[in-house]
């Protein structure tokens, strides 16, 4: 099954790396079993859950639906790559803080997509981030603690700067 | 030192969940590791007569086809309840996803291509899906014997009616008083009858295991909340001694009910020991809709009434299709039974609860047990009466419910806490009794929340408003469940705590380490809670029914007193004096002016040789044969619900606007989790209420996927959704401690169809609300009047 090999060159969680990937290779599995990064989850495998996301040049996108050669030239920011040498983001502290998860299966990919709902808009009011958040799923909180996590993360960004 | 008790600490997974290092079955990757993957039956009911695997065996890549044919094992039937599953389909396949074959290669796209290649010859055979259809005379029989039945340990009240040749796998019937005799007491009687959908539980992870045979040893990891059954099952599947079959769990995505027994755990032992190496099998995110579903359920309720609203009988009658094989279907079966006449004062009650077999997709437990079908019906059947009577549906209930200390039924615990108190603040909360208005919560900061103030322009629209109630209560789960715990205080001092209760999200490992700091006086950074490996790990039955706090917390709370009457042993003789000199605070010994620390304790009592203190810590509910079920609720888990909804009469379609839960805890250990247990149950009920369903058409199931299955989202949240816990401290876990977490489904189904008949005058019966289900009950007609009789 193996079929053509791509080179494809990109900076991931700030490093340069370059492989080759195969023309059918799933960003997700690319990410999972070639690069070991398995904090990126995978679930439903069709779009719709937003487990698997992860930032390609700052962008939210679904890694279950990318080919690993679409990221040739581009900036990858997975879960692993959040944390500042070992500190964690204001976004990873206030997930724990604020009760953000429970199982945790979901939260890589939520807290990626907030990181990006906040590079865009630093102050968001409770109805954005539902809004922005609607994109992923997740089946333990409620939800409504993860909306309080990232308004607190917000608060403590907007603070820092 | 400040108590640890009611302290939101930080949750001990937390960083590792939040960085993606946390370790879950999918991320394991040991070395020759093959993946398997299964092939499913497309035939909802039929005879196996060839299975031909020969071209997937040639297939390079492939290293082990698994079949009826070459499954060799000590026993190929495995079940919570009865043997009726099998590691592969052996004589027959019994509904669509049935499992035929596996595969096991070095690529998953190449055990995908090899599933194609193998040929099975089947004989088609009549089947059956509904429940009617299953109970009919004569119907063709899903199982034609039940292997290693459990047998039923009912106490007074409760029997089970066995049903020779039929498709009745359990018959539950609940009694007290008589009936009939009360259906002649009362001035008027009411029957309605109700239906709430299959759903599938969707834990974002799926089931998974990777298995290890090496000779005559098995090694899983699995995402399984019941890690000691699954070994026990393991064992006797593949006839080895249990010391022989190691079951680890690492961080589990999820559960719900949906992890409870076998899934993957066999086959992917059957695979590795063909192939020789680890195997890797994960179900997809469709297969997991074949796998284990809740259980459709109908419902009737007949209840007679005096003219002033009491009740004085009910006749219930509970129908689940379990689907093709039983998983715990039947004790659902028996919950739902037992719970079907509600927290209402009733001399005389009558209940048969049926588990039926059909060739559909096996149901099991799903949060909530059996409690939210009938908690659904019995509350929308209160509001019909209420109604009919021309009552206020809360003095209704006011009038029925009962009291803190009476009787459940009789030989059960008493209800452990205020049940009309919690009614009360409910309804407070809603604003009962109050006109829909804009904002009626103004003790309720809405600011920055957006609540739209659209009901201005309601007046004369097709948008109407309405308010509705419902009080659910089910019995507390972990009767079946010996605890164990085990506390160790270590040479230098720090302390590790291991039981058999998964992480399965719930934060169960922090609730339990705060027990601890609690009972030894010592700082929560001092104490590891070990990972769940049965090797090593004390026993527990499993993490399910909102059991891990109120029935293991118990055992953690022992096991941690006996560690600490041994430390203080220890540090006495040390001192020189008695145990009960020693005082114990903020991790040191105090004797006069003298202390020591943990490490001087430990140091000294062992001296060079080293040494620990091994703490032991034993739970369990016992047997008591004048309650119906056998054993006495360990504790009463209550939801109560107020709604607010908006209904589009032109498209039927329901908005939930406000939405209050109200639990109680008993005590809350951890608040901030206790919340989140509440929120997430109260959200999983709003699915059910509005869009989850699981749709067959002949057999085949149309939407096992999340397009056509919809999962509740961010823009499902109402507008004001808050949770009130109650500590009112009756449960028998540490502190006052009661289980949740399954409490907060319980009423949605109810509130919310009660309040959009408040708003439209119209009943639904059925849930989810989906528009088209309530535009057509609204264009057919109002009013819960009729059906009574004098």
């Amino acid at each position: 099954m193996s079929g053509s090999l791509l080179p494809v060159r990109f900076r991931v969680n700030g490093q340069d790396r370059q492989s080759e990937v195969r023309a059918n290779e799933l960003l997700i599995d690319f990410l999972r079993d070639r690069l070991g990064l398995t904090g990126t989850k995978r679930s439903c495998d069709i779009e719709i859950c937003g487990a698997c996301t992860v930032l390609l040049n700052g962008k939210a996108v679904s890694s279950c639906a990318l080919f690993a050669f679409e990221i040739n030239g581009k900036e990858l920011l997975t879960i692993e790559g959040l944390a500042d040498n070992g500190r964690l983001h204001p976004l990873q502290e206030s997930f724990i803080e604020c009760g953000g998860f429970q199982c945790g299966f979901c939260t890589p990919g939520m807290i990626l997509l907030a990181q990006a709902l906040l590079d865009e808009n630093p102050d968001p009011s409770w109805e954005e981030v539902k809004e922005y958040m609607d994109a992923n799923i997740c089946r333990c909180t409620g939800y409504q603690m993860i909306i309080e996590s990232i308004l607190d993360a917000a608060k403590k960004m907007r603070r820092s700067i | 030192m400040r108590s640890a008790i009611g302290q939101n600490l930080h949750r001990i997974d937390g960083q590792e969940k939040v960085t993606g290092k946390g370790i879950y079955t999918g991320d394991l990757r040991p070395p020759g590791m093959v993946y398997g993957k299964v092939l499913r039956s497309l035939l909802p009911h039929a005879r196996i007569r060839r299975i031909d695997s020969r071209q997937a065996e040639s297939l390079p890549g492939v290293v082990a086809v698994l079949t009826r044919d070459n499954l060799r094992v000590a026993s190929p039937l495995h079940g919570a309840y009865v043997k009726d599953q099998p590691v592969v389909a052996l004589e027959k396949v019994r509904y669509v996803g049935d499992i035929v074959a596996a595969v096991a290669a070095t690529e998953e796209g190449i055990a995908e291509e090899a599933l194609k290649r193998i040929e099975v010859d089947y004989e088609e055979l009549p089947a059956v899906f509904t429940v009617e259809e299953a109970m009919k005379e004569g119907a063709p029989l899903v199982h034609e014997r039940f292997e290693g039945l459990k047998t039923s340990e009912y106490g007074s009240g409760g029997a089970h009616v066995v049903h020779e040749n039929s498709n009745i796998l359990l018959h539950f019937r609940y009694q007290r008083g008589a009936v009939e005799k009360g259906f002649g007491e009362a001035d008027v009687v009411f029957e309605d009858t109700f239906f709430y959908p299959s759903a599938q539980h969707y834990p974002l992870e799926s089931h998974i295991s990777v298995a290890l045979f090496e000779g005559e040893s098995l090694t899983v990891w699995t995402s399984t909340q019941s890690p000691f059954p699954v070994r026990q099952e393991l064992a006797r599947v593949f006839g080895l001694p249990l010391s022989r079959v190691r079951v680890i769990v690492p961080y589990v995505g999820g559960g719900y009910g949906a992890k409870s027994g076998i899934k993957t755990e066999a086959l992917a032992a059957s695979l590795s020991r063909l192939a020789g190496r680890p195997v890797q099998l994960a179900f997809s995110a469709d297969e997991i809709f074949k796998t284990i579903c809740q259980p459709r359920a109908k419902l009737t309720i007949k209840t007679g009434v005096k003219k002033d609203g009491a009740f004085v009988a009910r006749r219930c009658e509970v129908y689940l299709n379990g689907g093709a094989y039983a998983n715990s279907g039947p004790s659902a079966t028996e919950k739902a039974g037992y719970r079907a006449h509600g927290p209402y004062r009733i001399p005389h009650v009558l209940t048969d609860s049926y588990h039926v077999y059909t060739n559909t997709v096996p149901g099991g437990a799903f949060r909530g047990f059996g409690g939210p079908q009938a908690a659904f019906a019995y509350e929308s059947h209160l509001d019909m009466i209420a109604h009919r009577l021309k009552m206020d549906p809360v003095e209704l209930r006011m009038k029925n419910l009962l009291d803190r200390g009476e009787d459940y039924a009789a030989g059960d615990t008493p209800i452990d806490c205020d049940l009309k108190g919690g009614l009360q603040r409910i309804a407070e909360a809603i604003g009962w009794g109050q006109k829909v208005e804009a904002n009626p919560h103004p003790s309720l900061s809405l600011e920055g929340r957006g609540l739209k103030v659209r009901v201005e322009g309601l007046k004369g629209s097709r948008i109407k408003r309405g308010k509705g109630i419902a009080c659910g209560v089910k019995d507390g789960g972990g009767t079946n469940k010996p605890a164990n715990a085990m506390v160790k205080i270590l040479s230098d001092g720090s302390v590790l705590l291991s039981s058999g209760s998964v992480e399965i999200g719930q934060g169960m490992r922090t609730a339990f380490l705060q027990i601890v700091a609690e009972e030894l006086s010592v700082a929560p950074d001092k104490i590891q809670v070990a990972e769940l490996d049965t090797q090593y790990t004390p026993f527990d039955k499993g993490t399910n029914a909102s059991s891990a706090t109120s029935v293991m917390g118990q055992a953690v709370l022992r096991a941690a007193r006996d560690a600490r009457e041994q430390l203080l042993a220890a540090a006495a003789s040390l001192l020189e004096t008695q145990a009960s000199e020693v005082e114990l605070n903020d991790g040191k010994l105090f004797f006069k002016s003298k202390s020591l620390s943990f490490r001087e304790v430990m140091r000294l009592h062992y001296a060079e040789t080293e040494g620990e203190i091994v703490g032991r810590g034993f739970f369990k509910v016992p047997r008591n044969d004048k309650v119906p079920l056998g054993y006495s609720s360990p504790f009463w888990e209550i939801g109560f619900g107020a709604a607010e909804v908006e209904v589009d009469e032109m498209t039927g379609e329901v908005r939930i606007v406000k939405y209050v839960s109200l639990t109680d805890a008993g005590k809350m250990i951890h608040p901030l989790h206790c919340r989140g247990q509440d929120e997430g149950a109260a959200l999983f009920g709003m699915g059910l209420t509005l869009f989850e369903e699981i749709v067959y058409k002949d057999g085949q199931m149309v939407n096992p996927n999340l397009v056509d299955y919809r999962l509740p989202r961010f823009r499902d949240l109402p507008e004001l959704f808050t949770t009130q816990i109650l500590e009112e401290e009756g449960g028998p876990g540490p502190y006052g401690a009661k289980g949740m977490g399954e409490g907060g489904i319980l009423a949605v189904a109810p509130a919310v169809c009660n309040a959009v008949y408040d708003a439209t005058g119209v009943r639904i019966r059925e849930v989810p609300l989906r528009g088209e289900r309530v535009w057509k009950a609204l264009t057919e007609g109002k009013g819960d009047e009729g059906s009574g009789r004098g």
